[in-house]
């Protein structure tokens, strides 16, 4: 197994985050993981990503510990929710800047560059450019190093329907390469169309992980967005 | 219309007390207050002229009854030579010496710290008021004034500049930049790479100290300032120390807040109450006897010794020791907290 996390807690004060969660994901899946506001997704991807300090559990990637990050960058790449780019410098500095980071070559950067769409923007600053682009360029540079797993934290929030409809097929794309995904979503749509298992979260604990047919199927779904 | 504008400056007001920008506003003026009275109101008004007098020499009798006298204005020191009033100056215990003139008999010469200053216009007038009512229309007691310290103004104000821009850069520039990598989760960002938390923590302290060493630099270069070869070794050796430990300092107070908001303001809070009792230290006694308390003036004093009297690191090294370890402690702290993710 590609991912294995063992009552993964969080508490923050007066809410409840994520308490204790157990799952394993295997190499090459697609997995949305689904549940209002504050039900502790994005807690959970944060806490994979070293965002976050857990308050208990155990998490190993590819048999590496959570706590060994240096090793983990390379294993996982992580798209926040909003871009966290350096808003004044351009595109190619941004990607330039992590390659440098992420000891791999530039020509990495132009390959990015080139599979984003970004060549004609490479010169723009990060500030001048739509939230979809920045996306794009978020996701190239969690890419740099070519993770066998990403987390995406809600890919497509606050996107247009065209936008959106990009990053659709780039994690399709992403997948039919042999990445592993694990992403936070809103949408039904999304779910549907992309993923290959689904966890739903509820006030802090998973309530649902299996395929998409069973979720649709059940009324966990319409409970959950009635 | 008018109802809009009262709720945006009602959000806006509150917005400056979440973030504590009030406190910023209120805190400024304030801390200049307190800090003027101690310089305009006990120092140059009412405060006694405290004059030292050589044991051994010979001073014009009338000169020394009509001190006496005037007890209420002058309060005379008796001092065994020049060279331990001279140190008496220095430590800011007393505002001049008086020693007969070698040139003009009669009359005096009077040694100051720097002729340009409140203490040695009051010895002077306070002088020539006592002769003229003593003897009249006569040549003044005072025929020339020596000065310890023969320098420009700027030369003068220099280690007071350098500590602003100290604690420019450690206190108002380094947090604030630290507070915006933590809002934009750039800081998260990098930690996705591998880079360890050190790296980026000694990273952010050089740069800081690279951006006070190219200010203090430009200082120079503007003021065309020199600097001798042993005292400017010493002076270098505190400047990376200093430079060190107020930039270790900003990292730890830009990890205390969450925005660049709060950064801002409470770099001022740090700011201030560090740059304004050394710094005014020259002028008045009561701030040399409160500024030794505070982490800038182990730096303040020893740049302050080093470019106007000429003295050496080796008579300061306990407080190139504090900068550093002050330094490596803030250092540390910030460690913590980034290894907690703190306000992240």
């Amino acid at each position: 197994m590609q991912l294995q996390v063992n009552h993964l807690t969080k508490v923050y004060p007066g809410k409840k985050g994520l308490l204790p969660t157990t799952f394993t994901v295997e190499k090459g899946e697609l997995i949305a993981i689904v549940g209002h506001n504050g039900a502790g997704k994005s807690t959970l991807l944060k806490m994979l990503a070293h965002w976050l300090v857990p308050d208990g559990g155990a998490v190993r990637v590819e048999g590496v510990d959570l706590k060994n990050r240096l090793a983990l960058v390379r294993k996982m790449g992580f798209v926040p929710e909003t871009p966290n780019l350096f808003d004044l410098f351009s595109v190619e500095y941004n990607l330039k800047l992590f390659a440098r980071l992420f000891r791999v070559p530039f020509s990495r950067v132009e390959e990015t560059l080139k599979e984003f769409n970004l060549l004609s923007h490479r010169r723009h600053n990060i500030i001048d450019l739509s939230k979809g682009l920045k996306q794009r360029v978020s996701i190239g540079r969690s890419l740099l190093a070519d993770p066998p797993l990403l987390l995406f934290d809600e890919p497509t929030s606050g996107l247009d329907f065209e936008m959106t409809k990009d990053i659709y097929t780039l994690l399709q794309r992403l997948h039919a390469s042999g990445k592993t995904i694990l992403f936070t979503s809103h949408r039904p749509e999304e779910i549907k169309t992309l993923a290959t298992r689904i966890m739903v979260l509820h006030q802090g604990g998973l309530v649902f992980d299996g395929p998409p047919g069973d979720y649709f199927q059940s009324n966990i779904h319409e409970n959950l967005y009635a | 219309m008018i109802r809009n504008m009262i709720t945006l400056m009602s959000n806006d007001l509150a917005t400056a007390f979440k973030n504590k920008t009030l406190y910023l506003i209120l805190f400024t003026p304030l801390f200049v207050f307190l800090a003027l009275q101690f310089v305009d109101q006990t120092d140059t008004g009412h405060r006694k002229i405290k004059i030292g007098l050589i044991e051994k020499a010979a001073y014009p009798p009338a000169m020394l009854r009509s001190i006496r006298s005037a007890d209420q204005a002058f309060e005379a020191v008796w001092l065994a030579d020049e060279a331990e009033g001279k140190a008496w100056l220095k430590e800011k215990k007393g505002d001049g010496i008086l020693r007969p003139s070698g040139k003009e008999p009669q009359r005096l010469e009077l040694i100051v710290l720097t002729k340009a200053s409140f203490q040695t216009i009051a010895i002077v007038e306070g002088v020539a008021a006592l002769q003229n009512s003593v003897e009249g229309d006569r040549p003044h007691w005072i025929s020339e004034i020596q000065p310890i310290r023969e320098s420009t103004v700027l030369q003068q104000t220099r280690p007071t500049w350098i500590l602003m821009l100290v604690l420019l850069v450690g206190f108002i520039v380094l947090p604030a930049q630290i507070a915006e990598e933590k809002e934009k989760k750039l800081l998260l960002g990098l930690l996705q790479t591998p880079i360890r938390e050190m790296e980026w923590l000694l990273a952010k302290i050089f740069s800081g100290m690279i951006l006070i060493g190219a200010s203090v630099l430009f200082l120079h270069l503007l003021g065309r300032l020199p600097l001798e070869l042993g005292s400017g070794a010493s002076y270098i050796a505190f400047l990376i120390a200093g430079a060190f430990c107020f930039s270790a300092f900003g990292v730890f107070v830009g990890f205390l807040c969450r925005t660049q908001a709060s950064a801002r303001t409470l770099g001022v809070l740090f700011y201030l109450p560090h740059l304004l009792p050394s710094a005014l230290s020259e002028f008045s006694q009561k701030l040399t006897a409160v500024a030794p308390f505070l982490p800038s003036y182990p730096f303040y004093e020893p740049i302050r010794s080093i470019l106007l009297e000429g003295n050496r690191l080796s008579n300061f090294f306990l407080e190139w020791v504090y900068l550093v370890s002050v330094g490596l402690a803030a250092c540390f702290f910030s460690y913590i907290l980034m290894k907690k993710r703190w306000l992240m």
